[in-house]
């Protein structure tokens, strides 16, 4: 029972990292309707240049609000030079340009820091595990917990109550709609690219932390596509709730299941899972049915 | 290849001739014009290492051929094709050395052909049993059951329990002279290539012949619009499972033959980065013609064997760039997808068409 519940709280504090990434694919897909392949690169990104800060010395807090400074750039530079050109390309053409993106960035992050595994020197969190009540848990995990709550609430309030957040909203409800009320739908999508770009970052900073960083940050990045799936692609709410339950079951099934299939149980479950689940529930726990004519 | 664009003055005066195959005269010689290149030019000219580097291309064109019918002609997407190619390849090796073949057909050499065969037919089963998601999704999420099909066949699968890397590890490699092809032993590049041109060339006829026949045009209605298509009568769940399937068995029989020409085989050679690769050569070719599928292959192989030529030169100067030239290579790839992607969508094939036009009505542009 305490295994159980150790296992449990474990897997929902990852979950909160991977919530926070998926509410970054999510943003992009309801504003401009790209479907990013390329998320798992862009926490990759933001684990080496938070890496890089704290390598100079910088606190980790400042570090990662300067990851998200350059998250912003390279958001909006990405989506000009790339993006910008493909509104309206058939849906392939726009995630093959994600897969290629993808591919670039990993490229350039292995050229300038190699393939090693690098560890942040001194660790940013004290390595004893803390007592929450009565479970054993390790200060990483609940602080990076906390981190990404914090950052959640943040993104989810500038949507609810600022002018920027209302017109992203507005431009995901109806683009022609927002269009004609003055909304630039330019900026929108560049402010959805940015905001992706921002919270992979952090959830790659902080996923970095746990195993250190190397390419297979990306893998874990990868990861938010059964959490979207699982959600529905188009809601809020279902990218937090899918995170969490994604983070649980690949650790639920690290415990258990690993002992009768050895092995990389624990990568390959979030996606078998969905691939079962897309069968009975193609939408997603709460994504838009689309109805389809001819 | 039933839209054929005619010379100028060229009519067609029976349905006989409207169907033929070769539609004209220029079409007929062009194309024992490009066979004898494949068969005669190539492997008396060209020297072991381009030989080599042909028959990467002709693995290409096989995976992409595939991909091709999927993504390009039924409008299946699909990011999970080397799992397919990994299972054909697998099966093939496995068959060879451990099923316990009768003397008379080792004597005969038919142990590797018939490997072949179930290696398509197995990896082709695998491919319907991931593609059943398509009953009911498609677009994004039959991308996602597709990536799941990669990560579980090679990652899983076929890492943890039939190579075991990390564990026991099985090593699979075949001894010189168990792959043989009636009385031929396939052992140099040269034969390896002769090899992958037949079998390229039995592909590309095959899947021709199938994409001008009802079942191709069939495909090409669900592509177009699947509910459409249902409407007409066509049994959409049977045609796209067949889609799978073929594109499977073609999968299947190009990881047999890569068996031939690594002798050594590790789930490493079988990286999603595969599966995204051929999809970008499809993209870089054109999508949905059997032109693009071979074109793409070409560009891509032989671009990068440029590209590697140019950087050893180089390497004296900057001796890091060797360690680094599998990066440069992604990001190259990478670029090349999104420039091609934004820059020129419609791929190779729709130049070399209007080349193709352009010459048809030469002199007089209408």
């Amino acid at each position: 029972m305490e295994l159980f519940l150790m296992t449990l709280t474990t897997g929902i504090l990852v979950g909160g990292i991977y919530a926070l990434v998926a509410l970054g694919w999510v943003l992009i897909y309801k504003c401009s309707g790209v479907l990013n392949l390329a998320m798992g690169e862009l926490t990759l990104i933001g684990a080496y240049v938070t890496y890089a800060f704290y390598e100079m010395h910088i606190p980790f807090i400042l570090a990662v609000v300067l990851t998200l400074l350059v998250g912003i750039i390279l958001g909006f530079l990405t989506e000009r030079i790339f993006l910008d050109k493909l509104i309206g390309e058939p849906i392939l053409s726009v995630i093959m340009v994600t897969v290629g993106l993808s591919f670039f960035f990993k490229g350039a992050i292995e050229f300038v820091f190699g393939t090693d595994t690098r560890v942040f020197t001194p660790p940013v969190f004290a390595l004893k595990p803390i007592n929450v009540g009565f479970l054993k848990v390790s200060p990483v995990y609940l602080w990076s917990f906390i981190l990404s709550i914090v950052l959640l609430i943040i993104l989810v309030c500038f949507f609810k109550y600022t002018r920027w957040g209302l017109s992203m909203q507005a431009t995901a409800d109806d683009e022609t709609a927002a269009l004609s009320l003055g909304v630039s739908a330019r900026f929108v999508y560049a402010a959805a690219w940015a905001i992706a770009f921002m919270s992979a970052g952090v959830g790659g900073a902080l996923l970095g932390n746990i195993n250190g960083i190397n390419i297979s940050v990306g893998y874990l990045g990868l990861l938010v596509l059964p959490a979207v799936v699982l959600g529905g692609l188009n809601s809020v709410p279902g990218a937090i709730v899918g995170g969490i339950i994604i983070g649980v079951l690949q650790n639920l099934s690290g415990t258990y299941l690993d002992r009768y299939f050895p092995g990389g149980v624990k990568q390959i479950m979030p996606f078998a899972f969905m691939a079962v689940f897309l069968l009975f529930k193609p939408y997603g726990l709460w994504g838009w049915e689309r109805i389809e004519r001819v | 290849m039933s839209s054929v664009w005619l010379p100028c003055g060229d009519y067609h005066q029976d349905y006989a001739e409207d169907q033929g195959w070769w539609q004209s005269r220029v079409i007929k010689g062009k194309m024992i014009l490009v066979l004898a290149i494949m068969f005669l030019g190539i492997p008396l000219v060209a020297p072991d290492y381009w030989l080599s580097v042909a028959t990467m291309v002709g693995y290409t064109a096989m995976g992409a051929l595939g991909v091709q019918l999927l993504i390009g002609y039924t409008g299946l997407l699909t990011l999970g094709h080397a799992a397919f190619i990994a299972v054909g390849a697998y099966t093939s090796t496995l068959l060879v050395l451990q099923f316990p073949w009768p003397a008379f057909i080792l004597h005969w050499g038919l142990a590797y052909p018939i490997s072949i065969a179930v290696a398509g037919i197995v990896a082709g089963l695998w491919s319907v049993l991931f593609g059943l998601p398509c009953v009911k999704v498609k677009g994004f999420y039959l991308i996602l059951t597709t990536m799941a099909a990669q990560f579980i066949t090679v990652d899983f699968i076929l890492t943890q329990y039939v190579s075991q890397i990390g564990g026991r590890g099985q090593a699979f490699s075949l001894p010189p002279g168990t792959i043989k092809v009636g009385p031929w032993a396939i052992e140099n590049d040269f034969e390896v290539y002769y090899l992958m041109a037949v079998i390229l060339a039995l592909m590309v006829i095959i899947l021709a012949n199938l994409l001008r026949s009802k079942v191709g045009r069939a495909w090409v209605a669900i592509r177009d619009n699947d509910i459409a298509a249902e409407a007409l009568g066509i049994n959409i769940v049977w045609y796209k499972l067949l889609a799978f399937f073929v594109a499977g068995f073609m999968a299947g029989i190009a990881g047999a033959f890569w068996v031939s020409n690594t002798a050594a085989l590790s789930p490493e050679h079988f990286p999603w980065f595969w599966s995204l690769w051929l999809v970008g050569v499809i993209l870089i070719g054109g999508v949905g013609s059997i032109h693009g599928a071979i074109f793409g292959s070409i560009f891509m192989v032989v671009i990068m064997e440029l590209l590697q030529m140019v950087a050893i030169p180089l390497a004296d100067y900057y001796p890091k760039l060797l360690i680094d030239f599998a990066f440069i290579k992604d990001m190259a790839f990478g670029l090349a997808i999104c420039a091609f992607l934004i820059y020129e969508p419609n791929g190779l094939a729709y130049r070399w068409w209007q080349v193709k036009n352009y010459f048809n009505l030469w002199p007089f542009s209408y």
